[in-house]
């Protein structure tokens, strides 16, 4: 039971598996991929940054425990062979998406689709320039279904190319190894590019594939290399010696680009110019305030205090419908509204939910939901009372809320319980789960009993039915199982807590508010 | 006969004119500061209480009507410039003000050498054992002369200068050879074939003495001085006491200078210098420098006068206030001498304006300068920029102070000998006080390595970016998700990365960082440097050698570095010409050949430096847009960063 485990030992498991993440591919794919003269994907991603620059990277443990030969593979692709991030360049937030070939050659898995496509929402969502680093051989031919035809496909990386540079959000690629097939639109569809000579390669259909189609004989260099396309073709425009010329370059493109991204204009969150004060309560210390089983009760409040700058927190309807906390506070100098559960949700804890996330509407502020619930109060009372009339009204408000949403699951996430603290579905900007966070429609028990239940309770072998769909819900609710299908943005340390909250809340401050507009709350 | 001098004009520039205007205010007296239009802000021109614009520091009428002008009851003309000009100081009595040194009349006689040498033999005063060889013929009385000849000898022209027909020999048999040769080249030169022959001293050490004499018959000595470290006659370490002299020669060269100062009435402060022979022990009389000396500060340390003061006096007509025998020596003294000069490149002397200067402080420490901050120092002056004096209880505590104020000298912005004074310094034959004339003429002084200074670089630029880009949570302090932070890229001449408390292999710790002076502790070791961290360039100033790391710049052209040698067709035309064939060498934007196209004559230029490997051009011949013309090779890449740490 994750419940019984420290939350120390969660984080201490956490490090590790993003320690074996962060190597990328093989040792010997890593030396060859050295031995080339190209940089490892991390190194590239370093000095593509300003020096001392910090790194939000995104769903590190994508494809965690999945495309493996077996379920004890837990690293088969690790990162799903992508690095996607923000990072600053020439002093302004960029989101970073970087091939890993040590990776597979860096080829699209599902999983490898969905960060490059989430990394480009990151981006619209917070109009931040995007640099691709290119070094990929395409789709993964085998699991071709999975990543080429649908609406959220490969296509759609191309189709997000041009409607963000549209919008005014500079695209950017280096080519710095293999770009082929559809992964060739990659440069070609950005506004401005880079190949590395002797080592970028760009076209539709490489060597074998022409060689077969018309048998012309042609070597990569010839059919689409730097020289090539840099003097000939024009699909790029900057020719670098190696990979470091190649980051010298981006960051120099990136220098030119005008100040801020985007042609919307409009109310942008504020921050507070004062200096930024730290929590008097160590962020650190979070992992010793919250109980090692996620079922004992205890006060958010003591969460809050750790993440808000100086532990200051304006409560607001402190006495009423006291299972959900809300609140405004600033994080790292940006003001925010707090909503964090403290309990079940009631129908006073719901409309006092819609209320103040409306207040922060109004008022342009962003909200950061910390979650961790296991749903509404069922029973006949509260339904004949219609609580899920106040539960529409709070998932009503969360879902049209027009200010930027940051949702950290802190504990459970079940049930309708996520939808109206703002689970995935309802667009936060960010989505991070602490390691002991569980996501599932319900929790094992109860879907194991309800199911056994629908099954017909008279059976010999309704246990060990029972004990399936536990297991099931035990392995499917891990925060391992939803960060490698990119359910969130990662897994992170709850002593990170506000440090990501606060670039989440920076980036988010460089898009524009709209007006606030709700949709009919049920009276 | 005393008269006051109220009101003094400096007929110089830099530290010795502001080491005057001090002692003037100390004194109460009046300065007035001359400054030609270059030195309009000079500090020295700033630092006197009145100041007037000459056209050069070497135009006596010049400077004797501006004295005239400041209504100065004396000139004191520091070192250099008009301070040895006998003419000047006859300007000077012409127009009845003072000069603060001796009379005309010595001047002249002390400043031709044949003239001091014929005073210095009736003082009795060893002079170097010479003799003249006029009108023999080549061969014919050389036996009769070797006879009485030491060796090795000097041979030279009685009328020459500048090394021309000046031999050494060392044998009896080459001599012959060496006087016809000399002969030789004299009469062609100087049209006198008058030839001197003096004893050659291989190993010697420069000795001086500093002497006062009053208008009142009062000659005292303040001791020697050694000023064996030189470079081409260009002092650059002095010390006081002598480190290496016995009592003997001490008493000979100290009598010898107060007879000389006798022997010719002199007046004022002067300087007898001697050639110590370190073989035999025997020391000659060279010169009299009928001036203030710029090694001066070494012997006020170890007496405890202050020379200027008693100059103003004495040219004020006051008797000298002490006997010899009340003047003390107190420990030992040493002075490094700070030129603007680029020491381990060939001595080029160096221009430019400093960016940062910092001059050590500290008990047993003076500093003679004239250099701040953001001065721009030019090669029309002297090139000297201060002095670095310490005084220690003996010579060993002199030099280690001296060695720890050279390392806390800073200048930056241009490059000076600094490094190479602490080297030297640092340097066992001057510990050992085995450094003659010619030592360093032939020495080899390493270099300072460029790894230490490149750690206090890159931490101090890291260090920059993490504390000014600070407060928000993208700070500079390279965080990572869930694992150690990223170590922060410092791009110098190479990339180096900096830990917590690491900078690339070495292990740093920071003891402090303060307006621009860092102290780190690397692998253990503590170090300090004056670092200046700009956008595009980094400098430091570790062990007083300035280090320069180029930043690469992310907005410099990057341009088509990466051309691989090949020299295409820019438009469509005839080839006019063809310059170059297969195998030639070219140096980058040579021309290899000439295209015509649209009326318009292009030059094809080689992209780099290398060989021409391929020429497919041939004149007269149509060519199409992009075709190969020409091929260059070359068999290195070409970097793409530049590097500069040169000075080191």
């Amino acid at each position: 039971m994750p419940g019984t485990t420290g939350l120390h030992e969660l984080v201490a498991e956490l490090r590790e598996r993003l320690a074996v993440v962060r190597q990328g591919g093989s040792e010997s794919a890593r030396s060859k991929h050295l031995d080339r003269g190209k940089l490892l994907v991390r190194d590239r991603v370093d000095r593509l940054l300003d020096p001392g620059s910090p790194f939000l990277e995104l769903s590190p443990l994508a494809a965690f425990g999945m495309y493996g030969a077996s379920a004890e593979d837990l690293y088969a692709v690790p990162a799903a062979s992508i690095v996607t991030g923000i990072g600053r360049i020439e002093g302004r937030e960029c989101v970073v998406v970087a091939n890993d070939a040590t990776v597979k050659g860096g080829t699209y898995y599902p999983m490898t689709v969905k960060k490059h496509l989430r990394a480009q929402q990151v981006a619209a969502d917070n109009l931040l320039p995007c640099v691709y680093l290119v070094d990929s051989g395409g789709a993964f031919l085998p699991m071709q279904d999975e990543v080429f035809p649908d609406k959220e496909h490969f296509g759609r990386i191309f189709f997000n190319q041009a409607n963000l540079s549209a919008r005014g959000i500079p695209q950017i690629a280096s080519v710095m190894g293999s770009c082929t097939a559809g992964g060739a639109y990659v440069p070609a569809m950005s506004d401005e590019s880079v190949i590395v000579k002797d080592q970028g390669t760009i076209f539709l259909g490489g060597p074998p594939l022409v060689k077969a189609a018309t048998g012309e004989v042609v070597t990569a260099e010839e059919l689409g290399g730097g020289d090539v396309h840099a003097r000939r073709s024009g699909v790029v425009d900057h020719l670098a010696e190696d990979d470091a010329h190649a980051l010298a370059i981006v960051r120099s493109i990136v220098g030119t680009l005008p100040r801020h991204a985007g042609f919307e204009t409009g109310l942008r969150p504020s921050s507070t110019s004062t200096e930024v004060e730290e929590p008097h309560e160590d962020p650190g210390t979070l992992a010793d305030v919250v109980p090692t089983d996620t079922r004992t009760p205890y006060d958010v409040r003591e969460v809050i205090r750790r993440i808000v700058d100086g532990s200051r927190f304006h409560e607001f309807k402190q006495l009423y419908g006291e299972t959900l906390v809300t609140g405004f506070a600033h994080i790292w100098g940006h003001q925010v509204g707090i909503v964090a559960n403290n309990g079940i949700l009631f129908s006073e804890s719901s409309l006092k939910g819609a209320h103040f996330i409306e207040l922060c509407n109004q008022r342009g502020i962003p909200i950061v939901f910390l979650q961790n619930i296991t749903g509404f109060m069922v029973g006949r009372e509260y339904e004949n009372r219609g609580i899920a009339r106040d539960g529409a009204k709070l998932v009503t408000a969360v879902a049209c809320s027009v200010v930027p949403k940051f949702t950290v699951v802190i504990g459970g996430s079940f049930g309708a319980g996520n939808y109206g603290m703002c689970g995935r579905a309802y667009d936060p900007r960010f989505l991070w789960m602490w390691p002991n966070a569980r996501i599932s429609v319900m929790g094992g028990e109860q879907a194991a009993s309800v199911l056994a239940e629908v099954r017909g309770p008279d059976k010999d072998d309704t246990e060990e039915f029972k004990a399936g769909i536990r297991d099931q819900y035990e392995s499917q609710g891990s925060p391992y199982y939803s960060t490698a299908r990119l359910w969130d943005d990662g897994i992170i340390d709850p002593a990170d807590t506000r440090r990501v909250l606060g670039m989440g809340l920076a980036v988010a401050a460089h898009a524009p508010i709209p007006a606030p507009s709700f949709g009919v709350f049920r009276m | 006969m005393a008269r006051p001098i109220t009101t003094v004009l400096v007929a110089n520039r830099g530290e010795i004119a502001l080491r005057v205007i001090r002692a003037c205010r100390e004194t109460g007296r009046r300065s007035v500061a001359i400054y030609t239009a270059t030195d309009r802000d000079a500090p020295h021109a700033r630092a006197a209480d009145d100041a007037i614009e000459v056209g050069s520091y070497l135009d006596i009428e010049a400077v004797v009507a501006a004295a005239q002008q400041a209504r100065a009851d004396a000139v004191h003309p520091g070192y250099g410039f008009l301070s040895e000009r006998a003419a000047f100081a006859a300007a000077l009595e012409q127009a009845e003000i003072r000069l603060v040194g001796p009379s005309a009349r010595v001047m002249d006689k002390m400043g031709r050498k044949d003239a001091a040498r014929d005073i210095a033999v009736r003082a009795g005063v060893p002079v170097v054992p010479s003799f003249e060889l006029a009108g023999f013929e080549t061969g014919a009385s050389a036996p009769s002369s070797t006879s009485e000849v030491a060796f090795p000898v000097l041979v030279k022209a009685a009328a020459g200068g500048g090394g021309k027909g000046m031999r050494i020999v060392r044998r009896a048999e080459d001599f012959d050879e060496a006087v016809a040769a000399a002969k030789r080249e004299a009469l062609s030169a100087f049209g006198d074939d008058t030839i001197l022959v003096e004893k050659y001293v291989e190993h010697g050490r420069h000795i001086e003495v500093q002497v006062l004499a009053d208008h009142h018959g009062n000659v005292v000595h303040l001791h020697e001085r050694d000023c064996s470290t030189q470079r081409r006659h260009q002092k650059v370490l002095e010390e006081a006491p002598a480190p290496t002299i016995s009592d003997g020669v001490r008493r000979l060269v100290t009598d010898s200078a107060v007879a000389l100062a006798r022997e010719v009435g002199y007046t004022n402060a002067g300087t007898v210098e001697f050639l110590l022979d370190v073989d035999t022990d025997e020391a000659y009389f060279l010169e009299m420098n009928t001036r203030l000396q710029v090694e001066h500060p070494v012997t006020e340390a170890i007496t405890g006068l202050d020379l200027v003061h008693l100059q103003l006096d004495i040219a004020a007509g006051k008797p000298l206030p002490f006997k010899q025998d009340d003047i003390a020596v107190t420990g030992h003294a040493i002075e490094a001498r700070v030129y603007a000069e680029d020491s381990f490149g060939g001595f080029l002397p160096q221009a430019g304006r400093t960016s940062l200067v910092r001059w050590p402080e500290g008990a047993g420490i003076r500093v003679d300068q004239a250099l701040e901050s953001g001065q721009v120092v030019s090669t029309s002056y002297d090139p000297m920029l201060g002095k670095v004096i310490a005084h220690g209880p003996d010579r060993e505590a002199a030099r280690r102070a001296l060695l720890g104020a050279l390392d806390r000298t800073g200048i930056l912005g241009l490059t000076t000998n600094t490094g190479f004074l602490r080297a030297l310094v640092a340097s066992d034959e001057f510990r050992q006080a085995r450094i003659d004339t010619a030592w360093l003429d032939t020495a080899e002084v390493a270099a300072p390595d460029a790894d230490v200074p490149r750690v206090f670089v890159a931490w101090v630029q890291a260090m920059l970016a993490a504390t000014t880009d600070s407060g928000h949570p993208f700070q500079a302090d390279g965080w990572r998700l869930g694992g150690p932070a990223a170590d922060t890229r410092v791009e110098l001449d190479r990339p180096v990365l900096v830990g917590r408390d690491s900078v690339g292999e070495h292990r740093v710790r920071m003891l402090s960082a303060a307006n621009h002076m860092a102290v780190l502790e690397i692998d253990g070791r503590r170090e300090q440097a004056v670092v200046n961290v700009q956008p595009h360039i980094a400098e430091v100033c570790w062990r007083g050698q300035r280090f320069v790391f180029d930043r690469p710049d992310v907005f410099a052209d990057h341009g088509l570095l990466a051309g691989d040698g090949a020299v295409v067709a820019p438009m469509p035309g005839t080839v006019l010409e063809v310059r170059v064939a297969v195998g030639q060498s070219v140096a980058e934007g040579d021309v290899l050949g000439v295209v015509e196209a649209m009326k318009m004559e292009l030059a094809l230029k080689a992209p780099f430096a290398g060989t021409v490997s391929a020429v497919d051009a041939v004149a007269g011949e149509q060519v199409s847009l992009g075709d190969q013309l020409f091929m260059v090779s070359t068999s290195s890449t070409s970097s793409t960063t530049s590097t500069t740490e040169g000075e080191a």
